[in-house]
């Protein structure tokens, strides 16, 4: 029997290829993400964990009270050998060639060297005060003396010097963000304004067992707030904190490679159940000569085997491949760093498993099919009738049983707004969809057929073809179905999350960037221009500021607006109303202050006399009037504060730089606050994770478009007499290769109508259960996307018919009387 | 066989004659060396380089010969379904070798009728479908008095809406012939059309395509090893090892049953 496997897998070597490439790619898919994630894992790992590698304990306060006590009782303890007292503040620093200051975290350098962590790119780790070290992203160099400035107890502007002695590499800890970080000795932490340390970093002595030493602290301590921790367990923590969402991707990815094996194993199935059809009359004979059905189910089977492990193991260098790819194009320059590759063992043994199992999983039909082949079937002539299904009411009522509790599940799901009655509901009712399809694609690929008729001949031939053997037709359109359903499912959750998340960052956040003069005399009237002028700045206004007594006596801050020049510049004006003449938006806390109720009246007082506006309350720090009012009132008022709105997709980081440069130049007081990098971390996310759903469409689509292109190869063999015929009644070669082309497009476009439809409902229903409890849900329908996916997945259909095709026109007319 | 009509030439278009289709120095050899088989003419050290024969216009021919005689070969080197490895044909003043692929398919598609032994018929298509299927594929519209004097001739009428798979061989094979028919080709090839139909559905088809020739001068040329078929026809070319052996007119089945005894079959 082993002979003729073998020589079985040699003569159907092409058409295995199909069933191969599909395994390979869902297979490759899972183990890259598997190692992708664990490859961030690490990474993340070692880049935060740097500063506790060199740690044997830490000791952090559970209220956030200083340490200094502690310290002095952890010192005294017979296994410490050094504590490092983590301290750290914050400064405005201006570093020299940059007019505006710039946003610094700092943070002490140990005293002992072993507790030392940072790496330097250069230079050294400071000594001594008015010494510094910088991060890369400062942009100071070495020996530079950078101008910090804090305030003092009572508020007053302090500035001292400090002279960049080293510049560290912080190999891609992405904790600092879009900020510098400045490294000093402790001494100078606290000049600078640091409270007391937060953290405890222990070092033992040589060959400590960190969690013997973690014990003896934490019995050291018994009964103050602090956390002990050996310092490998922090730093597991500190990175959890940071990959969660890295794992919620992780788990996405997985579902995704889990889609890519489900697609994988239907076009398997269709491939062997198509290979064996063939061979009817081949394993006919060999029951004839004896061969029992087991045994040929057996040889079918190992087939299979041969087949799923070899493509199993291509699959796992692949996907192994991939990732590392990735990872040298990512590199650790990114929102979520990477080095090198970690390859975790289970990604390997995982992959080769699922891909084997898979593909036997998917052979286990078509074998016993194979088996009830009579022995007689050799001696008939081949049956070109199509094959019925029997299961087909038992798939009707499975389908049914599924998708009616599924979607009841789903519904249950958006009322109460529970994603976890909705995600169960959802994955039932998918499961339920795609037993139905295998029965409601033929009828509608039927229907579509007739519709084109009036494309000719061709088209009209090509719809009865695609409906010749329904149980094929169903399961390679199914097969793009699910790649379909899914992609465009979230394409369309991730549009209406995006929708929503921006309108409620934008109400949240009206403003892009805000620059304040922190000066009497205001900022100059032509720094509304240069601003505007700045690459990335969409619009900006400024706002005067003056002085107001409220109805408790006390002068308070506050802001004039011009509302139609301020209209342009706010994203939203749900939670910050723009005033109108007589009218003053003021601050939550006048309620309790002033005892104002939205639409109460209210009087403001200043030097040019007092007058009653009508209150409207909003998400503001100060009272805001027009400007004309504010004038009116306190004629001293000067123009202090800048709204900026950046354009959407400029880069936040750079525009604030530069925004920074340019008021800086202008009022050396300037400072520079805003959400805009809020805001476009968010759309960085979505933007990733749609870039990810296109890839996934890439690999749904690819191993679906083997599935039609298999497909199609095998009815140009099967109907080798028929094209035959048709060449010599007078079928030019374009017009078969157009027949397959219009088989195709038939099968695949509606495959992919059907996929967009459902997986615009999924998309909806599965947004609206996960946002429902946040408020109002802003549905997007991204058109443009769903129509490309339709386009896109017809067009892979009508690519898989041009092999084919060609073959088909190469039948010599010749061949329809070969009988 | 009817006399030569006096016709005028047209500038550029080959001169008509007599014969609708005709060979010359025809030979086809399927593959080379010393496994070649030589299935029309061209022996080596042999007198006969090819093939040399002519079916006149109008009349119904009869290809005959034992198996393996080289028929089918003929056949299909003459309707330009097959290539031949030397020699020309001529459809009218058409020389077929020449054609590019595209000018033979349309050539078929317009200018030659087919009817098969076996699967003829696409079996999406119901029968008026596959009746009219060259036509719509020429982009030509059937002119509705000659449908309805082939299909009425042919017995068809109740039966355009059934698919093959629900007509009998008979029926199938009448469908065929009717497929044939409607385009008014230059020719009519088929191939033996009754062989797989018993001898009243058989007998049926052979009224058809005699009474074709007769009524509305249809050149109708058949391959058949049945004696009885070949008897229905005008004339009878007789094959043997890929040559010309014979040529009976007027022919009975007892004529050509004894002509082949004369070959040794
Ligand atoms: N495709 C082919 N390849 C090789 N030999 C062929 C092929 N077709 C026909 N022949 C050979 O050519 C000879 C003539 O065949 P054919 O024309 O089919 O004879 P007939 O129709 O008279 O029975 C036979 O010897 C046959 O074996
Ligand atoms: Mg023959």
């Amino acid at each position: 029997m082993l002979r003729v496997i073998t020589a079985g897998l040699r003569a159907h070597a092409a058409r295995l290829v199909a069933s191969t490439v599909a395994i390979v790619i869902a297979v490759g898919f899972v183990v890259a993400t598997v190692t992708l994630s664990e490859t961030t894992r690490s990474t993340m790992l070692e880049a935060v964990g740097a500063r506790y590698t060199s740690t044997d304990v830490v000791v952090t306060s559970t209220t956030g009270a200083p340490l200094d006590d502690v310290a002095r009782d952890v010192a005294a303890l017979p296994g410490v050998a050094a504590v490092d007292l983590a301290r750290s503040t914050s400064v405005q620093a201006l570093v020299p060639g940059r007019t505006g200051a710039q946003y610094l975290l700092v943070d002490s350098v140990a005293e002992d060297p072993a507790l030392r962590w940072q790496h330097l790119a250069g230079g050294a780790l400071p000594d001594r005060p008015g010494e510094v070290a910088v991060s890369e992203r400062v942009g100071a160099e070495i020996g530079d003396v950078l101008i910090a400035t804090t305030y003092d107890d009572e508020g007053r502007e302090v500035t001292s010097e400090a002279t960049v002695v080293g510049v560290v590499d912080l190999r891609g800890d992405p904790s600092a963000g879009i900020n510098g970080r400045a490294f000093v000795v402790g001494e100078q932490v606290e000049t600078w304004g640091g409270l007391g340390p937060s953290e405890l970093r222990i070092a033992g002595w040589p060959r400590t067992d960190p969690p013997l030493l973690a014990a003896e602290v934490r019995s050291g301590l018994e009964g103050q707030a602090v956390d002990v921790r050996t310092g490998e367990e922090q730093a597991v923590r500190e990175a959890e904190a940071l990959t969660g969402d890295a794992r919620v991707l992780t788990l996405m990815l997985l579902v995704f490679g889990t889609v890519a094996l489900l697609v994988a194993g239907l076009v398997i199935a269709n491939t062997f159940a198509v290979l064996l059809a063939q061979r009817t009359r081949e394993l006919a004979l060999l029951r004839c000569v004896g061969a029992t059905s087991r045994q040929v189910r057996r040889s079918v089977l190992a087939e299979a085997a041969v087949t799923g492990v070899a493509a199993s193991a291509l699959g796992v260098g692949a996907g192994i491949g991939l990732a590392a790819l990735v990872s040298a194009l990512v590199g650790t320059d990114s929102p979520v760093p990477l080095a090198g590759v970690t390859v975790p063992l289970s990604a390997v043994l995982g992959g080769l498993a699922v891909g084997t199992v898979t593909t036997l999983l998917a052979a286990l039909a078509p074998a016993r099919a194979a088996t009830r082949v009579a022995p007689l079937a050799a001696l008939r002539p081949l049956d070109p009738a199509p094959l019925r299904s029997r299961g087909g009411v038992r798939r009707l009522v499975a389908g049914l049983l599924l998708v009616v509790p599924g979607v009841a599940l789903m519904v249950a799901g958006i009322a109460v707004g529970d994603v976890l009655l909705s995600v169960p509901g959802g994955a039932l009712s998918f499961l339920g969809v795609v037993l139905l399809a295998q029965r409601a694609v033929p009828p509608v690929v039927a229907a579509a057929g007739r519709l084109v008729r009036s494309g000719g001949v061709t088209a009209r031939l090509a719809g009865g073809n695609a409906t010749r053997n329904p149980r094929r037709t169903a399961a390679t359109a199914t097969a793009l179905l699910i790649g379909v359903t899914l992609t465009s499912a979230m394409v369309v959750g991730a549009a209406t999350t995006r929708a929503t998340a921006q309108a409620g960052l934008a109400a949240q956040y009206p403003t892009d960037v805000v620059v304040t003069g922190n000066s009497e005399d205001g900022v100059p009237a032509s720094l509304v221009g240069r601003l505007e002028a700045v690459d990335g700045v969409q619009a900006a206004t400024a706002l005067t500021a003056g002085g107001l007594t409220g109805p408790d006596g006390y002068e308070t801050w506050s802001l004039g607006v011009d509302p139609a020049e301020a209209a342009p510049v706010l994203r939203s004006t749900d939670d910050l109303p723009l005033p109108a003449e007589g009218t003053a938006v003021l601050p939550w806390w006048t309620v309790d202050t002033w005892g104002i109720e939205d639409g109460d009246e209210v009087t403001l007082s200043g030097d040019g006399g007092s007058r009653t506006f009508t209150a409207r309350l909003g998400d503001t720090d100060h009272p805001l009037l027009t400007t004309t009012d504010l004038t009116a009132l306190d004629p001293d008022a000067v123009a202090d504060t800048l709204w900026l709105r950046l354009a959407d997709g400029a880069d936040p980081a750079a525009v604030v730089d530069e925004v920074t440069d340019v008021a800086g130049a202008a009022v050396p007081t300037a400072a520079v606050t805003g959400l805009a990098s809020e805001r476009a971390a968010l759309d960085e996310v979505l933007d990733v994770l749609l870039l990810i759903v296109t890839g996934l469409l890439g690999v749904a689509v690819l191993i679906a478009l083997i599935g039609v292109g298999n497909t199609l190869a095998l009815s140009v063999v099967e109907r080798r007499q028929e094209n035959g015929l048709l060449r010599a009644l007078g079928l030019t070669r374009g017009q078969v290769r157009g027949l397959l082309a219009w088989e195709a497009a038939l099968v695949a476009g509606v495959a992919a109508v059907l996929g967009v439809v459902l997986g615009t409902a999924y998309g909806l229903i599965g947004v609206a259960s996960v946002l429902g409890d946040y408020g109002e849900v802003v549905l997007s329908m991204p058109w443009l996307q769903v129509g490309a996916i339709v386009v896109v997945a017809t067009a892979a259909g009508l690519l898989a018919s041009v092999l084919p095709g060609r073959r088909a026109a190469r039948t010599p007319p010749v061949a329809a009387l070969a009988g | 066989m009817s006399a030569p009509v006096p016709v005028m030439t047209v500038p550029g278009e080959p001169p008509p004659t007599a014969d609708a289709v005709r060979a010359s120095g025809l030979t086809r050899t399927y593959g080379s060396g010393s496994t070649a088989v030589h299935a029309l003419g061209g022996r080596v050290g042999d007198g006969t380089a090819g093939v040399d024969v002519a079916f006149a216009r109008g009349a119904f021919t009869a290809i005959m010969g034992p198996s393996g005689s080289g028929k089918s070969t003929l056949m299909h080197c003459l309707a330009g379904l097959d290539t031949p490895t030397g020699g020309q044909v001529f459809l009218g003043g058409t020389e077929l070798t020449s054609l590019r692929d595209d000018q033979l398919t349309r050539l078929r598609r317009d200018r030659i009728g087919f009817v098969f032994q076996s699967f003829n018929l696409l079996p999406v298509l119901d029968a008026r479908e596959n009746i009219v299927l060259p036509m719509q594929l020429a982009g030509r519209r059937p002119d509705p008095t000659w449908f309805d004097a082939v299909v009425a001739r042919l017995g068809l009428r109740d039966r355009l809406r059934h698919r093959p798979a629900e007509l009998s061989g008979g029926q199938q094979q009448r469908v065929a012939v009717a497929r044939a028919l409607l385009p008014r080709p230059d020719v009519v090839f088929a191939d033996e059309p009754t062989g797989n139909l018993d001898s009243r559905a058989g007998a049926e088809v052979l009224d058809l395509l005699r009474s074709s020739v007769r009524e509305t001068g249809q050149t109708v040329v058949m391959v058949t090893h049945d004696p009885a078929a070949a008897a229905y026809a005008d004339r009878v070319v007789l094959l043997a090892d890929g040559r010309v052996a014979g040529d009976i007119d007027d022919p009975t089945a007892d004529s050509v049953l004894a002509a082949l005894r004369g070959l040794g079959a």
